[in-house]
């Protein structure tokens, strides 16, 4: 045999000799063969086992050989098989390839006839089972595709962007809930004309597409507001094709995108802001250049020195600010290295009050320090935390009353280093409390006239704090003081 | 000689602007803050305001313009802006806004006694 796996038969006949030879016979030319002496034996043989090949004789003395095909085929359908018989009759024939033989083997047969119908047999049974290898193939691809499609509307059904499908007469043919939702619409019926419920700018899209209705289209995307200020969209329409290729409808994504028109408005406004700040200084500095330059104004010359040191006040805020914006920038961006070591605060805080002696001494400050003992180590960026407090120290003493105090206390608590910083300075009204973390806020009111600053140090503290995963609390009156609470974690590394 | 009344917020401004105007034959009174600005106005009764839009908060000056108005005080305002464009308003002069002429920061001494003197000049055609 050609084939490497021993293609198996089974014999079914009474008569032994015949049985014995044909077996023999078969495994001489490769067969794998089992016998059954009577009909009974070859039915619990030949269903048990899927063989490739069966010869069946038909006078049994127990059973009718058609009686054991029939159940052969009834438990295996694709086993090849044979009735062999020596009373070859017409209606004999009939009934068995009625009954599911492939073939008829009148009695008594030569080894070469008989090798040459189990060979056309055996091609058969091959054709048989790669047949149904490909239908059961082809029943699990089906199979497939209802989940795939079944798993691709749940998702469709899930998304938050909405999704409508509107053939090309304008009438609904698929919608998700969310497309109602980010629409704002209680009810739309499939199989409706709805072009003229759904928001104006939307039908506007797809009547793009209705109007054009070629191959060749193009996808539509427009933002769209549904409730003022509430609810931002955005449209995205494309084309659907039939399978042909000729134009079927339009499929509208419906994002919605609140959120991301709400940052745009943050952002937009902190760039006017950030224009405004730069413009100021930049404005009044110009404003002295003009009448300095200008001779028919006639400046005296001790006005013109003057006007010429306000000026550089006004250009080093200037660069302070910009100096501010980017440590911001910077640390929005992440793009800064940090360097995290271990920090003793007691010796980052004694250095910063040195730096500020100058300052400290200008308005005669005093200031007192209470450090608990036995202090952790922080694990932290010692510019950062060096940047935190000089920012919070040198206000407290910009907007402290001369001959004023500043108090600093550092105790710990389970998770924290707490670091108190108390001025006796013009404190905050509970308004400007508020927004004293806000970019560019300063407070401000009669009595802070006079104090220079960019109005970044205190957004530039917390982020510092939010970096370590900190917090910070403020208490103040006005005309008393104000409090500045820092927690840092003792254990936490960002 | 008329009087023009400056409410900026902005010291330095405030002080180029006064010797400007000073130096072309004006009389100026200053206040730093709307409130103080208000007092002036009604104390002094000056013939032209010029009037900056951001002071302690956002359109400070704007709210005090439409303050004079309801209260029929008919002061020619010049009104100084400096980011109008970035925050997307583009005033202009009408009802809404009751100011007679907008001046985006920073404005020479040219421009600056060009735009008094004709404001001052319209106000007397009515006159």
């Amino acid at each position: 045999m050609a084939n490497n796996n021993s293609p198996t038969v089974l014999i079914v006949d009474d008569e032994k000799g015949l049985r014995t030879g044909t077996q023999r016979l078969l495994e001489d030319e490769g067969y794998k063969v089992d016998a059954a002496a009577n009909g009974s034996e070859g039915v619990s043989k030949g269903t048990a086992k899927d063989y490739d090949l069966a010869i069946i004789d038909l006078k049994m003395p127990d059973m009718n050989g058609l009686e054991v095909l029939a159940e052969i085929k009834k438990a295996n359908p694709n086993t090849v098989c044979f009735i062999a018989t020596a009373f070859a009759s017409y209606e004999n024939a009939i009934e068995s390839t009625r009954l599911g033989a492939y073939s008829y083997i009148p009695k008594p047969f030569t080894p070469d006839e008989l090798l040459h119908n189990l060979q056309k047999g055996y091609n058969q049974r091959v054709l048989l089972l790669e047949s149904e290898r490909l239908k059961k193939e082809s029943e699990e691809n089906l199979l497939e595709i209802a989940n795939e499609r079944s798993r691709l509307s749940t998702v469709i059904k899930l998304i938050d962007d909405g999704v409508l499908v509107i053939n090309k007469l304008g009438e609904l043919v698929y919608l998700n809930s969310a497309s109602l939702k980010n629409l704002n619409i209680d009810k739309l019926e499939i199989g409706t004309y709805v072009l003229d419920k759904l928001p104006e700018e939307v039908s506007g899209l797809i009547n793009k597409h209705l109007n054009r209705q070629d191959k060749k289209q193009k996808s539509y995307s427009k933002q769209i507001e549904i409730i003022p200020k509430e609810l931002f969209i955005e449209a995205m329409t494309s084309p659907v094709p039939n399978p042909d290729g000729n134009f079927a409808g339009v499929v509208v994504v419906i994002r919605n995108i609140t959120e991301l028109k709400k940052i745009e408005l943050i952002k937009s406004q902190f760039v006017s802001m950030v224009a405004h700040e730069l413009k100021t200084p930049i404005v009044a500095v110009q404003g002295f250049l003009n009448i300095i330059n200008d001779k028919s104004l006639d400046v005296p010359p001790e006005k013109q020195t003057e006007y010429i040191d306000r000026s550089i006040v006004r250009l080093k805020s200037l660069i302070a600010l910009v100096n501010d914006l980017l440590d911001i920038s910077r640390m929005e961006l992440k793009t800064k290295q940090r360097e995290i070591e271990d920090l003793d605060i007691k010796e980052v805080i004694t250095s910063i009050v040195q730096f500020l002696e100058i300052e400290l001494k200008k308005r005669e400050l005093t200031v007192k320090t209470d450090y608990e003992d036995g202090l952790k180590i922080l694990k932290a960026d010692r510019n950062e935390i060096t940047r935190l407090f000089t920012n919070i120290l040198s206000n407290a003493i910009k907007y402290n009353v001369d001959n004023g105090s500043i108090n600093i206390k550092v105790f710990q608590s389970e998770h924290y280093l707490i670091t108190e910083i108390s001025d006796t300075g013009i404190g905050l009204k509970p308004e400007e409390k508020e927004k004293l973390f806000h970019e560019f806020y300063r407070a401000k009111n009669e009595k802070t006239r006079g104090i220079s600053g960019t109005g970044l140090g205190l957004t530039i503290v917390k982020q510092i704090v939010d970096t370590y995963h900190g917090k910070i609390e403020v208490e103040s009156a006005f005309g008393v003081g104000t409090t500045f609470k820092i927690y840092l974690p003792i254990n936490k590394i960002n | 000689m008329a009087l023009i009344a400056i409410i900026d917020d902005d010291p330095d401004i405030v002080e180029a602007s006064s010797l400007v105007l000073r130096s072309n034959g004006f009389e100026v009174v200053t206040a730093n803050n709307p409130s103080d600005g208000y007092k002036i106005i009604k104390e002094k009764n000056p013939n032209l305001l010029i009037l900056d839009v951001m002071m302690e908060e956002p359109d400070d000056g704007f709210f005090l313009a439409q303050k004079l108005k309801k209260e029929n005080i008919d002061i020619p305002i010049l009104m100084y802006t400096s980011v109008s464009k970035t925050l997307g308003f583009e005033y202009g002069a009408g009802e809404m806004v009751p100011v007679d002429e907008f001046v985006e920061k920073p404005i020479s001494p040219e421009e600056l006694i060009e735009k008094v003197s004709n404001l001052l000049a319209k106000v007397e055609e009515k006159d």
